[in-house]
C-alpha cells in the first residue's frame, strides 16, 4: 500500500473548502476509535464548510437508496462510510453506478485500511475521482498537552499565591470566590466536581 | 432610589442571568471547539497578522467538564500564545463547559481583549462567574471589566461565538479605525 500523508481532520475539511467545496477525497479511518473520528470529521466539515454534513453507510445502501440520498439534497457534504470494509463485488457495483454518485457537494469516502487496494482494483473510475487526495486521519490538534496543563497550573498558582492543593481545600470549604480563572484551575486539576 | 433598591435590582438581574444560562444549550465541547476554531480561522483570513490556530487553541477534558483555552490564563503581557490582531491588540480567553446530555452548558468564561499600547483604556474583559457574588451590584455574575480589574459592569449572557463577534466586529474594528 502506498504511503499516504497523515492529516488532522480539521485540515482535511480545510482542503475541501480551499478546493471550492466540490469534488472527492478519501480518508483512511484510524484502526482504533473509527466511529469517534468519523463523528469528528462530520463536525469539522460542518464547522469549516458551514453546511450540513451527512454520513451514509455504503454497505447496506441499495443503488436507489444511495442515488436518492446523494441528490436529496445534492449540495451538502456527504461522507460515504465503508464501515469495516466493502467486498470486491460492492466496489464493482459502485463503480458501475459512478455517474449516479456525481453531485454538487463534496463527497468524502471514509475507508477501512483494506479498502484502498479494492478501490484501486475494482473501482478504477471512482479511484480516478479521488486522484491523489487520499489521507490518513491524523490526531486532531487542540488537545492540551500535559506540559501545557502544568504550565497553566503554575501560572494560576503564582497569580493567586496558593497551591493547587490549597485551591481544592478552599473549594471544599466553599471559600473559593466564583471567578472564571478559579473554575479553570479546578477543571485542570480534575476537580470540576467541586464547582 | 437607594443603595438597597439598587442591590435588589442587581440580585434580580443575576437571577435572570441564571435562567438564561440554564436555557443556553450549546453543542458538545468538541463541537464547540471546532466551531470556535473555524470562526477564528475565518476571521484570520480577513487579517494580515498570522495566527496559528491549531497551536493557539486547546481543550482539556476532565469528566463532564471541558476547558477550552486560547492564550495564557492570566494576561500579564503579550505572548506568542495570544491571538494577535492587525491593530496590535491581543486576545486570550478561557471557556468552561459542562457536558449535559447531547450538548453542553456554559459554566464560566473570560475573554480578555488588550488594546494596543498607548490607548486610554488598557483592556476590556468579559467574564462569566460560575456563581453569584455576595454583592451582585459590585459584581454581577456576567460582567465587563472596562479596563479596571476592580470595576465590573453587567453584561448580558451571550453565546461564546457572539462574544467573539463583539470583539472582532466592534472592538477590533473600532480600534483599527481609530489608529
Amino acid at each position: 500500500m502506498p504511503e499516504f500523508s497523515t492529516q488532522p481532520l480539521f485540515d482535511i475539511a480545510r482542503r475541501l473548502e480551499i478546493r471550492g467545496e466540490t469534488g472527492w477525497l478519501a480518508v483512511l479511518a484510524p484502526v482504533t476509535d473509527s466511529t469517534t473520528n468519523l463523528d469528528r470529521l462530520q463536525t469539522e466539515l460542518q464547522s469549516i464548510l458551514q453546511k450540513p454534513a451527512r454520513v451514509i453507510e455504503l454497505e447496506p445502501s441499495t443503488f436507489e437508496e444511495l442515488r436518492e440520498a446523494l441528490h436529496q439534497p445534492d449540495d451538502d457534504a456527504v461522507i460515504l462510510s465503508s464501515g469495516t470494509g466493502l467486498t470486491q463485488e460492492k466496489w464493482r457495483s459502485l463503480d458501475i453506478m459512478r455517474s449516479a454518485l456525481e453531485r454538487k457537494g463534496p463527497v468524502i469516502l471514509w475507508l477501512a485500511t483494506g479498502d484502498v487496494a479494492n478501490l484501486t482494483e475494482h473501482a478504477p473510475y471512482i479511484r480516478s475521482f479521488i486522484g491523489a487526495s487520499i489521507f490518513l486521519a491524523g490526531p486532531d490538534g487542540g488537545i492540551m498537552t500535559e506540559a501545557e496543563r502544568q504550565e497553566r497550573l503554575n501560572e494560576l498558582s503564582q497569580h493567586f499565591g496558593f497551591t493547587g492543593d490549597e485551591a481544592v481545600r478552599k473549594a471544599q470549604a466553599r471559600e473559593l470566590p466564583h471567578e472564571p480563572e478559579l473554575v479553570e484551575w479546578l477543571v485542570l486539576l480534575g476537580r470540576g466536581d467541586l464547582l | 432610589m437607594t443603595l438597597e433598591r439598587a442591590r435588589k435590582l442587581a440580585e434580580a438581574l443575576d437571577s435572570r442571568t441564571d435562567r438564561e444560562l440554564t436555557e443556553l444549550r450549546l453543542d458538545p465541547p468538541h463541537k464547540v471547539l471546532s466551531q470556535i476554531r473555524a470562526y477564528l480561522l475565518r476571521r484570520s483570513e480577513e487579517m494580515k497578522t498570522r495566527n496559528n490556530l491549531i497551536q493557539l487553541l486547546s481543550i482539556h477534558r476532565a469528566g463532564e467538564f471541558a476547558q477550552i483555552d486560547l492564550g495564557p490564563s492570566i494576561d500579564k503581557g503579550a505572548t506568542p500564545q495570544h491571538f494577535h490582531f492587525d491593530s496590535g491588540a491581543r486576545l486570550s480567553f478561557g471557556l468552561t463547559l459542562r457536558e449535559v446530555g447531547r450538548g453542553s452548558q456554559v459554566v464560566s468564561f473570560r475573554y480578555h481583549y488588550t488594546f494596543p499600547d498607548g490607548r486610554p483604556t488598557q483592556f476590556l474583559r468579559f467574564d462569566l462567574n460560575d456563581g453569584p457574588h455576595a454583592d451582585p451590584l459590585a459584581e454581577p455574575r456576567s460582567h465587563l471589566h472596562p479596563g479596571i480589574d476592580a470595576m465590573r459592569l453587567p453584561f448580558s449572557v451571550h453565546n461564546p461565538i457572539e462574544i467573539l463577534d463583539r470583539i472582532f466586529f466592534v472592538l477590533e474594528r473600532t480600534t483599527l479605525g481609530s489608529r
